[in-house]
């Protein structure tokens, strides 16, 4: 009896120290274990090569690489147990503003190698923490764009040449469905999808600093998002005739195989289509938004920026690390191995598929993705989704505004 | 007796505990969260009843209400005629019966993801195909994409996926009929119609309360099958309550205010299914 019931006790302590043993410590050799925290499944290969350079260079730092799926979610979980990795990397979106208002993440501002970063870049992040905490909690290292992705045969079959203004768009959007053939091909079924352009949109009609105004109560979706709307109808109608039923990874492959000239989506989708169709001749261009030719800017978003916790034990060597990764030549490996964008001064990407969108990182002519400052709990791309069915512009517009509020007031 | 008295202790203690761990303490905390504005971390106050009020206000939840009722009583209504109708007929003597049985339950063992990917490529591709052939304009889109239809689509996946749990339980109930019964209706020429009406439902009364509860049960806390195949969408048309919670409470940072509508949809939950048993019981002891 006794020896069962010690059983018992045995397995559960051992249980206990098992679980336990998950939270990192130093190797006995004198070794310092470093804990990268990565939300992205796409970039494992890519980061174990890196940081078997790191670990050649630094023989008494070990990295160890935690890429969970759901990573969002376990990362706000181990900021509940404060348990947070020593070095995360993470996108720049609400959830890092989270983390930012939390205090619980390093200040880099002001530092050496927050300056090799774009300016425009640390602004972005600035925002998402907002004006309750001074301070760039993270470096932003890698970055993505909206663009309208375009099938060079079928461009050059329909005579087109790459539109500037938002006439010129839709005039070569009318072209080709005169001819017959699919201008567009939407894959809403995926609410996400209608994101892009939605996006693309809102940071060049409605403004970039639209949500603190917003949350300040000065402006509203009723006020500056009419036209914005507007435009999203006008571009559905030059889909193809299941708009909505198609879902994101279908559409890759039926662009791939040629069933439209343009594709509204990000760099992210460029690998996915070339997968399907390894002979095709991609470009892009940014979408043309409004007819004034200045006004048009490129939709990027911080993709990866690198933290480090507040109070890890062993800052130097994290440091170490985020210095390692800031370094050009590493930053240059990691963007091409990803087919992403540098936020790094001076890096870019030279893929060739880029050429349409390449002056505006030269030049900075981008702005940040306006859906990544609204309220997480709002939903707005399944609000979209639902207008883009119904197109009741002003029950939309409205029904956006209150959302956002409710949100605000729980 | 004592030493039988110390081997229950030992069995149930532990059940009790780890029940008690992983069961009640975590429902009593989200219950008590529900009266604050914990975010999932950081600091909360306590805001008394304000999550609950705001839960009446939200229409977002509103429509969550709606969608799930509708879905669940009529997938419940098709679930409970489409396996009796199966299980009655593998009961019968025909040949195969037990190949017929494993089979049929088949779609109880497979993942829904596996599941939600078939259909998904059905509701895409084949069903649009064959609208294409024979010129039906309604089957030329992918159901799930309209919102006035995607809920049906859902309703088929989760019916197909049902029924053999259900058919399982009503053939258990079938095999404890005599055989004597029909054979004696069958003498005072009795069709198929009154044996049915007069001795098969009535002596399957039992399994028919506890697969209509079961089922009414677990079509309201229906999330699976809804993440499988539309999301949620489109638009807000197939969000159910499971998955307005699930998102707005780790998704949305929305902790505190889902702990409330979780709260309040566990006590409907519980009056619909104790409404359910006391109706179809008083309906038992008539017979």
């Amino acid at each position: 009896m006794i020896k069962k019931m010690t059983a018992g006790v045995m397995a559960l302590t051992l249980g206990a120290s098992l679980l336990a043993g998950c939270s990192s410590g130093d190797a006995d050799d004198g070794k310092v274990t470093l804990e990268l925290f990565s939300n992205k499944s796409e970039s494992i290969e890519t980061y174990k090569g890196l940081i078997k350079e790191f670990e050649a260079e630094n023989p008494d730092i070990k990295i160890k690489l935690d890429a969970p799926p759901e990573a969002e979610t376990v990362l706000k979980t181990r900021l509940t147990k404060n348990d947070l990795p020593d070095i995360m990397s993470i996108a720049g979106n609400a959830t890092y503003g989270e983390l930012g208002r939390a205090g619980v993440l390093e200040d880099f501002s002001g530092t050496d190698l927050a300056k090799t970063v774009q300016p425009s870049y640390i602004d972005m992040i600035n925002r998402l923490v907002g004006p309750e905490e001074e301070g760039t909690f993270g470096l932003p290292y890698a970055t993505n764009a909206n663009a309208v992705i375009y099938n060079k045969a079928k461009f050059e079959e329909h005579g087109l040449e790459v539109p500037t203004t938002w006439d010129e768009f839709i005039a070569s959007l009318y072209k080709v469905k005169a001819a017959g053939d699919t201008p567009i091909y939407f894959t809403l079924k995926d609410a996400w999808t209608g994101m892009i352009a939605w996006n693309s949109l809102g940071a060049n009609v409605a403004g970039e600093d639209f949500a603190e105004k917003k949350n300040a109560g000065e402006t509203s979706f009723t006020d500056q998002y009419d036209e914005v709307a507007d435009k999203m109808e006008t571009l559905v109608q030059y889909g193809h005739k299941d708009n909505m039923g198609v879902a994101y990874g279908d559409g890759n492959n039926a662009f791939a195989a040629g069933k439209s000239v343009f594709y509204l989506q990000g760099n992210w989708a460029i690998p996915e289509i070339l997968k399907a169709n390894p002979d095709m001749e991609l470009g892009v261009f940014p979408m043309p938004v409004t007819n004034d030719t200045s006004q048009n800017k490129l939709v990027s978003g911080v993709d990866v920026l690198l933290a480090v916790s507040k109070d890890t034990e062993h800052k130097e060597e994290a440091m170490k690390f985020a210095e390692f990764m800031m370094n050009n030549d590493t930053a240059q490996k990691y963007i091409d191995e990803q087919k992403a964008f540098s936020a790094i001064e001076g890096v870019y990407q030279e893929d060739p598929v880029f050429e349409g969108i390449k002056a505006n990182f030269e030049n900075g002519t981008i702005t940040s993705f306006p859906d990544h400052y609204y309220p997480a709990g709002m939903g707005a791309e399944n609000l979209v989704q639902e207008f883009l069915i119904k197109k009741d512009k002003e029950k939309f517009l409205k029904k956006m505004d209150s959302e956002w509020e409710k949100v605000q007031n729980r | 007796m004592k030493k039988k008295n110390s081997v229950f202790l030992i069995i149930t203690i532990p059940a009790f505990l780890l029940f008690v761990i992983f069961h009640s303490f975590p429902a009593l905390q989200g219950i008590f969260y529900s009266f604050t504005d914990w975010k999932g971390y950081g600091d909360w106050n306590f805001v008394g009843l304000k999550n609950y009020l705001n839960v009446f206000k939200d229409e977002r939840a509103g429509d969550a209400y709606l969608f799930t009722f509708k879905f669940a009583i009529v997938a419940t209504i098709l679930v409970n005629i489409i396996s009796l109708l199966v299980a009655i007929g593998l009961n019968s003597k025909i040949k195969f019966h037990k190949t017929l049985r494993a089979i049929y339950f088949l779609p109880y063992i497979l993942s829904i993801l596996i599941v939600g990917f078939i259909f998904n490529f059905i509701f895409a591709h084949f069903l649009p195909q064959i609208g294409d052939v024979f010129g039906w304009e309604f089957l030329t889109r992918n159901i799930l994409g309209n919102p006035d239809l995607a809920w049906i689509g859902i309703v088929i996946v989760a019916v197909w996926q049902a029924v053999s749990f259900n058919t399982i339980l009503y053939l258990a109930g079938l095999v404890t009929i005599s055989e004597d019964l029909y054979e004696a209706a069958s003498i005072d020429g009795a069709g198929v119609w009154t044996k049915f009406w007069k001795i098969t439902f009535p002596l399957i009364a039992p399994f028919f309360t506890i697969n209509m509860v079961l089922s009414l049960k677990n079509f309201l806390m229906v999330f699976d099958q809804i993440v499988a195949l539309t999301g949620g969408g489109p638009g807000k048309s197939t969000e159910s309550i499971s998955l307005l919670i699930y998102r707005g409470g780790f998704e949305g940072g929305e902790f505190a205010y889902q702990s409330a509508n979780a709260v309040i949809y566990f006590i409907v939950i519980i009056v619909f299914s104790v409404i359910q048993l006391k109706f179809l019981n008083k309906r038992e002891v008539e017979n």
